[in-house]
């Protein structure tokens, strides 16, 4: 999408504003950034000196606290648009997937059988082909639904260590045939009325 | 009862022996292991002699080791959502109310 017509959706959405909003923009700039920090004007003559104030602009202030205006704004586009995917954090490992994917998880998770049904809820980066929506550090969980079945269980080939020492003739055999969880990425769906709940 | 937090920041590969005693002895031996150790002249004088290798914050309580292990871990990021676990539930709670019923007709 050109930012073109990302500003005419902007100007459509609210007439006023005139900056992007910092933390949802889109992939393809490749312009200039966006006139950074104030959107503070001064009309006097003398120069101020005015202290730059970085003020981190996170997508998600606070559990119960609204989601910004970038994200009100923002986040009925990027549900829009065709194909999504989601960085989803499992044990604090991040898995780039979209609906449709498997993943080997390097471990067996205890207590599931294949066709158990996972509901996700930790995700760092939730995103489509134009616009990104960066956690911080996690996206809000309320934003969006992600359900992965266990499609069973895979293990890698037989590997077999010889441990021995030089000039002893005794040698000791390890064996090691290690299984993994497969999981199947059955929905990602972004919830728009998560916005209007708050 | 106040303590120091303690945490080895520099590794002690390479430092002199009497250096690498002190951590022995605060029980630091590997890089980013936490310690607590109660404020006193002792336990000061054993930081003062390993302050650059030392991220020291006094405390006012002091931690397990169960409960420093778990405020690292990272939460898992899902959970079972079958209904499979619930079905299951179902069955222990008619098992017991059978088991009442037997109790009452006998």
């Amino acid at each position: 999408m050109s930012r073109a017509l990302l500003r005419s959706v902007l100007e459509l959405r609210a007439p006023v504003t005139r900056l992007l909003p910092l933390s949802i923009r889109p992939t393809t700039t490749t312009a200039a950034a966006a006139p950074a920090a104030a959107s503070v004007r001064f009309f006097n003559q003398t120069a101020q000196h005015i202290e730059p104030t970085t003020q981190p602009d996170p997508t998600i202030v606070a559990n119960n606290a609204s989601p910004p205006d970038s994200v009100r704004t923002l986040l009925p586009i990027l549900a829009a648009q065709p194909g999504h995917y989601i960085t989803l954090l499992i044990h604090g490992r991040p898995y780039l997937v979209t609906q449709g994917d498997s993943i080997r998880l390097p471990f067996k998770m205890p207590g599931v059988e294949p066709g158990d049904v996972l509901r996700l809820n930790r995700a760092s980066v939730l995103g489509s082909r134009d616009f990104t929506l960066k956690g911080a550090p996690h996206v809000d969980e309320r934003l969006y639904e992600c359900r992965a079945v266990v499609t069973g269980t895979e293990s890698e080939p037989l590997r077999v260590k010889i441990k021995k020492k030089r000039r002893c003739r005794r040698k000791k055999t390890v064996k090691s045939k290690h299984r993994y969880t497969m999981l199947r990425v059955s929905e990602l769906r972004i919830r728009e009325e998560a916005v209007h709940e708050s | 009862m106040s303590f120091f937090r303690i945490t080895l920041h520099r590794s002690a590969i390479g430092l002199p022996k009497r250096t690498r005693g002190v951590l022995a002895a605060l029980g630091l031996h590997r890089r980013g292991q936490l310690v607590f150790h109660p404020v006193s002249a002792q336990f000061a004088g054993m930081i003062m002699k390993v302050k650059e290798l030392v991220i020291v914050e006094e405390v006012d309580r002091a931690l397990t080791k169960r409960e420093v292990h778990d405020s690292r871990k990272p939460d898992p990021g899902f959970w079972l959502e079958t209904a499979r676990a619930v079905g299951l539930q179902q069955q222990q709670q008619q098992f017991q109310q059978q088991q009442q019923e037997e109790e009452v007709r006998l």
